[in-house]
């Protein structure tokens, strides 16, 4: 750890205007993300990855750290106000917040969501910035048999990230692998299903693929269902939480910034998970867990502090491994990406100067957050009410402004465009769309490396398993695969269950 | 959805195989053994495993219920809406980016039956005017310009 670099960093961040203000607008964007059911921090990052193009990366990177952070903090707004998680990571807080809000303590509820989120994110950025630099010394020994191995354990996490079928999640993952081998052969330079287009020589480029596959998708699928949600009822008092109120959930809040960090920095997890396994902790360990869900302020503070703790969690492997954990940190890589910077051990080595005002920017995000959170809590109640007759245009109009700002290419509208169809249709018929972008991130490296390897070994596939860090990384993306199978496994069952439970009930 | 699945299988079936033919024609170079047509090709094998498997899956009656489905009135909106969009960026390189965003987003607000014509006016040219000033005026980007701005 270099604490000149890190005290130098924070004191750039911290001190300087600029950077303050751009955080605050990518913290009040997040939010505003956040809080609107449909919209995600996935979605909110890769609309606000344009208006970075031209600032200082610095700038641009924390202002989109910034929109990460507000976009999982604001998930809980809509989840206490009107009973629908703004974010999948808010549908935990949803249990006891909404209950709040329905006896007249939703102002109480947010309060408290915000303290625990400012309270889980400072925890989780703090833990980032102490064990990032430690891993990445690790890291720095790699080379191409273990990089391939971790693009392995990194591709695993589709797994995880398949939804109802995992079938059908690789066979997006699969599908994501394919698109990045359009353009020039990274190794030897030969243009590969290009059909003769001087456009696709450069391959698809991401944030269009981004754009089309979180942004057009959610736009289309909002046009073919108009929805205009309830409004909002909830009077906001009582905004701030008593201090002895603080002090009673303070010990569970500690306890779930430790889950949410462990949690965030496991690839494949992310903030929803870390949010439930932090309220089942919560209940299982209280006192009293029959009160969980009527309505109290611990069931609020546990997911909270949790999936905001993830956050910082969730960048340790990304920025040190160059592995993103879930879909918003895949879109940060891409992010840094396009700002000239490759994530991983190198990245630690040779850019300290973007590194360590990230680990700045995080923890300022915290402060801006809950500044912004307490304050402007009656115009985000507001924001939710806005008719989706004009904010769905706004959002589709974003969406073409995203895809054309990147290379000014009206191909990568088009580009964007068809993506955006694609993932439509394959959102009806359950094709995640994460694995394509976790594939899209992953696969130039896995391609590369995977060729590289075997030309060293002289075809020795073996090379992959007498390395023992390269062994490693593929035992443990065989264990990720195998619990998680389980899990969706198990999950799906559970579903079938309460399924064929209501049926009956409605037989009844 | 076993139709459905059996459907999209048989497709990607005929993809990979596509593919699989289609790199051929890229030759490895001497010291790369391992040339252009081997990643790809990888992925055409695992592909059309994926794609059988999602057949078997579908005739073993194990493929997931359809949920919702795409209801015919909201895809003929979404279809029109894709077409002023398209419109939309054709028109911007006649008018302009300014004027063309004005226009995309007060014709598909109207389109949605957004009844408020002040609103409609209002978010339409706030929205086109912010967006044009922040991209010229402070990131610098070039946005089309044409007759108007």
């Amino acid at each position: 750890m270099q604490f000149d670099l890190l005290f130098e960093a924070f004191g750039k961040v911290m001190l300087n205007p600029i950077n303050f203000f751009f955080v605050f607008i990518g913290v009040t964007a997040g939010i505003v993300v956040g809080a609107l059911p449909g919209l995600t921090a996935t979605m909110g990052v890769a609309l606000l990855i344009p208006f970075t193009y031209q600032l200082d990366p610095v700038q641009g990177l924390i202002m989109l750290i910034g929109l990460f952070c507000g976009g999982i903090y604001g998930g809980s707004i809509s989840a206490i106000l009107i009973g629908v998680p703004g974010t999948p990571s808010a549908a935990a807080t949803m249990l006891d917040g909404y209950v709040m809000g329905k006896k007249g303590l939703a102002g109480k509820a947010i309060g408290m969501a915000t303290i625990a989120s400012f309270f889980g994110g400072t925890v989780g950025a703090l833990v980032m910035t102490f064990c990032s630099p430690q891993l990445a010394k690790i890291a720095l020994k790699f080379g191409p048999p273990e990089f391939f191995a971790l693009a392995f354990f990194g591709l695993g996490i589709i797994i995880t990230v398949s939804g109802k079928s995992i079938l059908k999640g690789l066979i997006s993952g699969i599908f994501g692998l394919m698109i990045t081998t359009i353009g020039f052969d990274p190794l030897s330079g030969c243009p590969r299903l290009t059909f003769d287009s001087i456009e696709l020589l450069g391959g698809i480029t991401f944030i269009p693929a981004l754009i089309g596959l979180f942004g057009y998708s959610q736009v289309f699928q909002g046009i073919e269902k108009i929805l205009i949600l309830p409004a909002v009822k909830s009077e906001l008092k009582n905004i701030i939480p008593k201090l002895n109120e603080i002090k009673s959930v303070f010990k569970t809040m500690v306890k779930s910034a430790g889950i949410g960090t462990f949690i965030g920095a496991v690839p494949g997890t992310g903030c929803d998970i870390a949010a439930f396994v932090s309220y089942g902790e919560a209940r299982r360990s209280s006192k009293h867990p029959e009160k969980f869900g009527t309505g109290i302020l611990e069931g609020v503070a546990a997911p909270e502090t949790g999936n905001n703790a993830a956050t910082g969690g969730a960048m340790i492997p990304m920025l040190t491994l160059g592995v993103p954990g879930d879909a918003v940190t895949a879109v940060l890589l891409g992010a840094l990406t396009i700002h000239g910077f490759q994530p991983g051990p190198l990245l630690f080595r040779d850019h300290p100067e973007v590194v360590y005002p990230i680990f700045a920017g995080m923890i300022l995000a915290q402060f801006v957050m809950l500044g912004v959170g307490l304050g402007g809590m009656r115009f985000f109640a507001r924001i939710i009410n806005i008719d989706r007759r004009i904010m769905t245009p706004i959002i589709f109009f974003l969406c073409v402004v995203g895809s054309y700002a990147m290379r000014f290419s009206f191909f990568d509208v088009g580009v964007s465009l068809i993506i955006g169809v694609i993932a439509y249709f394959m959102n009806y018929y359950e094709f995640p769309g994460s694995p394509i972008l976790l594939a899209l991130i992953l696969g130039p490296m896995v391609e590369q490396n995977l060729r590289r390897s075997l030309i060293i070994s002289h075809g020795d596939p073996l090379i992959f398993i007498t390395r023992p860090i390269s062994a490693a990384f593929i035992i443990i993306g065989i264990f990720i695969i195998i619990t998680s199978y389980y899990r969706i496994k198990k999950a799906m069952e559970r579903e079938a269950q309460m399924d064929s439970v209501a049926e009956k009930e409605k037989i009844d | 959805m076993k139709k459905e699945d059996i459907g999209i299988g048989v497709g990607l079936i005929i993809l990979s195989i596509w593919l699989f033919w289609y790199v051929g024609r890229y030759k490895p170079v001497e010291i790369y053994i391992y040339g252009p047509d081997f990643f790809p090709r990888i992925l055409a094998v695992m592909m059309a495993i994926f794609g059988l498997s999602l057949i078997i899956n579908a005739l073993l009656g194990n493929s997931l219920k359809m949920g919702d489905r795409i209801d015919p009135k909201g895809f003929i909106r979404l279809l029109i809406s894709i077409a002023i969009c398209v419109s939309y960026i054709f028109l911007m390189k006649i008018l302009g980016f300014a004027a063309a965003t004005f226009v995309f987003l007060f014709i598909l607000m109207t389109f949605l039956k957004q009844k408020g014509i002040f609103i409609r006016l209002f978010s339409s040219m706030a929205t086109s005017i912010i967006v044009w000033a922040i991209f010229r005026y402070f990131l610098i980007i070039p946005l089309p310009e044409g007759w108007l701005f």
